[in-house]
């Protein structure tokens, strides 16, 4: 049974309604879930960096190998070889996060400008894009990153270049959208009119205004793919090295052990994995609907 | 000869909700029509009238909810007798307040299944419908004949290909298309508007319905071709003496091929009866919406004279904020000092004022 | 199909094809730099293993000491590649087009039997949705696809491993092809393309794909006016509310899945490209890894330009773009 239902007396204009009003419960939660991830993300970026840890995640105590979450001292228990897990897992995070947001400024950056110059200035440059795009596109990203590995080395600054630049084109294609969207609506036309600067109505009018949200959300998607990209490289043993833990080299190392019946040193990681990606794929996508999608009156 | 309905519409309520805005769209609020064997009824009325969704609710085409809500709609064929909507009443449940619908809770998906058990013999082969927009309501994918064989195929007794593609091919010679043979095998991509119009027709045409509903055939086509598809459905009706329900804003040619015509406006029907009476410039018992569209057509007189355009004052209905008394009451110019309080705070019936001239207007009540 | 309509198909056709080479070409081009630009010099190894003879690889050596300009080395290269010499692999000693193209098509089967799976269990879960509407199920679902998406495919497979070896017992061996349990050993070939149908990550984003589309093509006119035809809704939007969208889910996510084949054929050990590149990577084969990144490519072109020829083919449209 769906209900239908009239509101009694004066019937009002929904876009009258602040945003946390309007968006779908569904949406606020997945961004909310978000954000903490993200939080939850930075927060134990500068815990890593400044070593605030709880336990020393190098420290190797063979008396308590394998121990279950909620041992004494180990809040998320240790690995097969007695090592606190939960350290281990903060301090992997230092292995994207710095490496990601390089991918992502690389991408928004680069990809904005080119995206900016192709809905100013037009045509040619336009099927360059697409050009440029279908091209990247023909790389299976993990392919490329190898091919860059075996000719340069798995430094993984190297590989986020490749992430940010093999991101760039879709990022100047959607900002070129949105610059064609505008100027169909005449925005541009009108503020040239009226003797706005160039760099006016570039920056201000059009990238803040107008493409904000667009760039936040694919930084989200960006770094998502930034950290998948890194824990596939160092599960593959691509990235940092043992002893250092990234998610993607903890996981590889308890295979053996998950074979045996002991899941906890790989699943631990993965499931570390599963929820950040998550969170920021839930991000974006609650992002998305909310500014960008329902747009209806 | 006595005058039987093919289709009777009784109180038809078509009701859309606005999520956004927390209210109801009563495209149609109660509606009733009748539509005679033979005969061609006309339903004229602005943008925003309830005409097409009367239309769709006929056949059962509206997807938004909540929907079709209540009423009647009789089916009289020589082959079917059906309420299309019999069993309406176990899914739905109306509250009212103040007379007013306020609250629909509808089981949409029971009610859309037995719908379609119902409505799945009836679409194509006893009623069938042609659309505003030709050139898109023609599957794209599709070449045009094709489209027209499977009418033939699913509805008809011919069932062999070739069968169908000779019937399908004199079809279109029939609604005037050149080389019917050549055109057979083209995709609706590239073809006029006047063009997938007559295909349309041809498509409904040749499934042999007991009746056809035009949704604006002539709208969006230049005008020396709509005088052309006037003329074929004046053919066709005079050949084929087809039962027809046409719909347009354009009251002239409703004037020119329908024998009874339906004001409608706002969700309702104004005014109802024979075509020479409703709207003949003659000084019949007329509704004063309908006297103003009358008078708002410019005459070539008028133009000469270069007299203004008689526009009606006002906007038109705004289907979600329904006012309490007659919808026409604040465009109304011939309100009367002691029909005020009526007009404004009470919506007068359809009161029948001569041989089947049916009149909504607090006028004509005493 | 009319014959009248073949001449232009093939003209559009070769229009697509021309792009093709096109996008191949920038391909190689791009290879090239990233290999020019590495300070370990492949380009003398890999010269050295296209030629067979010593004289020939001393004549090289001192031809490229003269003249290291950038285009004679790429032309060289090039027609090296397109006369089929892809080097020799500094590891196996092997020729390498050769080699990479029989593991090539292990990885295509993975890559195309995982596609299947994907859109085997979003395209009825994006139908449901998008015909029926939101209703009590619809959120978890997109919730658990959501998750599916997000989880690590090696992970992912060695739950199933696991699961086979251990619960089911079914392979006696947890990694390793050639098990002992011949009898099922179809069984596990499937798994790979199972786990990286699942796991790809894409899941998500190909049920939301397909109930865009498919609830799209179910308001559009000509559905409208077939349905008031009483016509059988589905034969009239299968084109372009199913044939379409799965060639473009096909030929837009081949790249990611090739992606994700290299990490399953190492938690399977499936003899195929991806675990060659990896194998590539580490010992700095390069013309190996230089030979997969083209295959690679061309797999992907290939996936795109079958997209472009099926809608081609479907679309009359498309004769006059």
């Amino acid at each position: 049974m769906t209900k239908y239902s009239q509101v009694s007396g004066e019937i009002g204009e929904f876009s009258d309604l602040p945003f946390w009003k309007k968006a779908d419960s569904v949406d606020l939660a997945y961004v909310g879930y978000g954000l903490l991830i993200v939080t939850l993300v930075i927060v134990s970026y500068i815990l890593g960096s400044f070593n605030l840890l709880p336990r020393d995640p190098q420290d190797i105590n063979l008396q308590l190998m394998l121990a279950p979450p909620g041992t004494a001292g180990s809040l998320l228990g240790t690995d097969f070889m007695g090592r606190d897990m939960l350290s281990r897992l903060i301090v992997g995070i230092q292995a994207y996060f710095l490496p990601g947001l390089l991918a992502i400024s690389m991408a928004l950056f680069f990809g904005t400008g080119l995206g900016v110059a192709a809905g100013y200035r037009g045509e040619k440059l336009d099927t360059g894009i697409t050009y440029f795009m279908n091209l990247v596109d023909s790389f299976p990203r993990l392919v490329l990153i190898l091919l860059v590995i075996a000719a340069f080395k798995p430094d993984i600054y190297y590989i986020m270049l490749v992430v940010g630049l093999t991101n760039v084109p879709a990022v100047a294609s959607l900002i070129k959208g949105k610059i064609q969207f505008l100027k169909q609506k005449n925005f541009i036309e009108a503020d040239i009119a009226l003797g706005v600067p160039t760099s006016t109505i570039i920056l201000k009018h059009i990238l803040w205004h107008n493409c904000r949200s667009v760039l936040i959300i694919r930084a989200t998607l960006g770094m998502a793919e930034a950290i998948l990209m890194e824990t596939s490289l160092s599960y593959l043993g691509f990235g940092v090295q043992e002893p250092t833990p990234s998610w993607g080299n903890m996981v590889q190392s308890g295979a053996n052990y998950f074979m045996q019946g002991k899941f906890w040193p790989s699943t631990a990681p993965a499931l570390a994995i599963l929820f950040t990606i998550l969170g920021f794929h839930l991000l974006g996508d609650g992002l998305n609907n909310i500014l960008e999608g329902k747009r209806n009156s | 000869m006595t005058a039987v309905p093919i289709l009777k519409i009784e109180d038809l309520r078509t009701y859309f909700h606005s999520r956004s805005k927390q209210a109801f769209i009563r495209s149609v609020d109660g509606v009733s029509l009748e539509v005679m064997k033979g005969e061609t009824l006309g339903v004229v009325g602005e943008s925003g009238s309830g005409k097409s969704v009367t239309a769709l609710s006929v056949l059962g085409l509206i997807g938004a909810g909540p929907g079709v809500i209540s009423g009647k709609i009789g089916l009289k064929s020589d082959r079917i007798q059906k309420n299309l909507l019999e069993g309406l009443e176990d899914f739905v449940k109306l509250t009212t307040r103040d007379g007013k619908i306020m609250e629909v809770s509808k089981d949409v998906l029971g009610w859309e299944r037995n719908a379609e058990r119902v409505m799945n013999k009836v679409r194509g082969k006893e009623i069938a419908m042609t659309f505003q927009n030709p050139a898109s309501s023609l599957n794209p994918y599709m070449p045009v004949g094709k489209q027209i064989t499977e009418a033939i195929r699913l509805h008809t007794s011919t069932k062999t290909e070739q069968e169908a593609k000779e019937r399908a091919l004199s079809w279109l010679h029939r609604v005037k298309i050149d080389s019917p043979r050549l055109r057979f095998d083209h995709y609706p991509y590239g073809l006029s508007g006047g063009m997938c119009q007559r295909i349309m027709i041809a498509m409904a045409l040749a499934s042999e319905p007991s009746l056809l509903i035009t949704d604006e055939p002539t709208t969006g086509l230049d005008a020396t071709i709509q005088s052309k598809i006037v003329d074929l459905l004046g053919e066709l009706k005079s050949e084929l003496g087809i039962t027809t329900m046409l719909i347009s804003h354009d009251i002239s040619i409703i004037s020119q091929l329908s024998d009874s015509v339906a004001v409608m406006y706002g969700g309702t029907v104004f005014e109802y009866g024979p075509t020479k009476e409703v709207l003949s410039k003659r000084g019949n018992s007329k509704h004063p919406y309908t006297s103003a569209l009358l008078a708002s057509i410019p005459s070539a007189q008028n133009i000469t004279e270069k007299r203004y355009l008689q526009a009606i004052e006002g906007d038109v209905l705004d289907t979600i904020n329904i006012p309490e008394g007659c919808r026409f009451y604040s465009r109304c110019s011939r309100v009367m000092e002691k029909f005020r309080e009526r007009c404004a705070g009470h919506e007068p019936d359809l009161r029948e004022t001569g041989s089947g001239h049916k009149v909504r207007c607090w006028l004509y009540f005493d | 199909m009319k014959l009248s309509s073949i001449r232009p198909i093939a003209l559009v056709l070769s229009r697509e094809l021309i792009i093709t080479l096109l996008l191949l070409l920038g391909v190689s081009f791009v290879v090239f730099v990233i290999l020019f630009a590495s300070p370990g010099d492949p380009f003398s190894v890999l010269l050295e293993g296209q030629l067979s003879t010593a004289e020939a690889r001393a004549g090289v050596r001192e031809a490229m000491g003269v003249s290291r300009v950038w285009y004679v080395q790429y032309l060289s290269w090039l027609a090296g590649m397109l006369s089929g010499n892809f080097g020799t692999s500094i590891r196996m000693g092997l020729p390498v087009l050769p080699e990479v193209v029989r593991v090539g098509l292990n990885t295509l089967i993975l890559t195309i039997g995982s596609l299947i799976v994907t859109l085997l269990i979003a395209v009825p879960i994006a139908l449901y949705s998008a015909i029926r509407g939101p209703n009590k199920i619809s959120w978890p679902v997109t919730m658990f696809s959501y998750v599916i998406s997000a989880l690590p495919v090696f992970w992912l497979g060695y739950i199933v491993i696991y699961f086979f070896t251990h619960k089911l017992g079914l392979f006696p061996l947890a990694f390793g092809f050639s098990s002992g349990g011949q009898k099922y050993r179809w069984l596990y070939q499937l798994l790979p393309i199972f786990v990286l149908g699942v796991g790809n990550g894409t899941i998500s984003e190909v049920i939301r794909f397909f109930r865009q589309e498919i609830a799209r093509v179910m308001s559009e006119d000509y559905i409208r006016a077939a349905r008031a035809k009483g016509a059988l809704v589905w034969r009239h939007s299968f084109k372009e509310g199913l044939l379409i969208p799965v060639t473009e889910i096909i030929a837009s996510k081949m790249p990611f899945i090739l992606g994700g084949a290299v990490i399953v054929e190492q938690v399977f050990n499936w003899p195929g490209m991806g675990r060659m590149a990896w194998q590539a990577a580490q010992d700095r084969d390069y013309p190996v890894i230089m030979g997969i990144a083209i295959l690679a490519a061309v797999f992907v072109r290939m996936g795109s330009l079958f997209q472009r020829v099926i809608y081609v083919a479907v679309n009359p449209r498309a004769f006059k773009e």
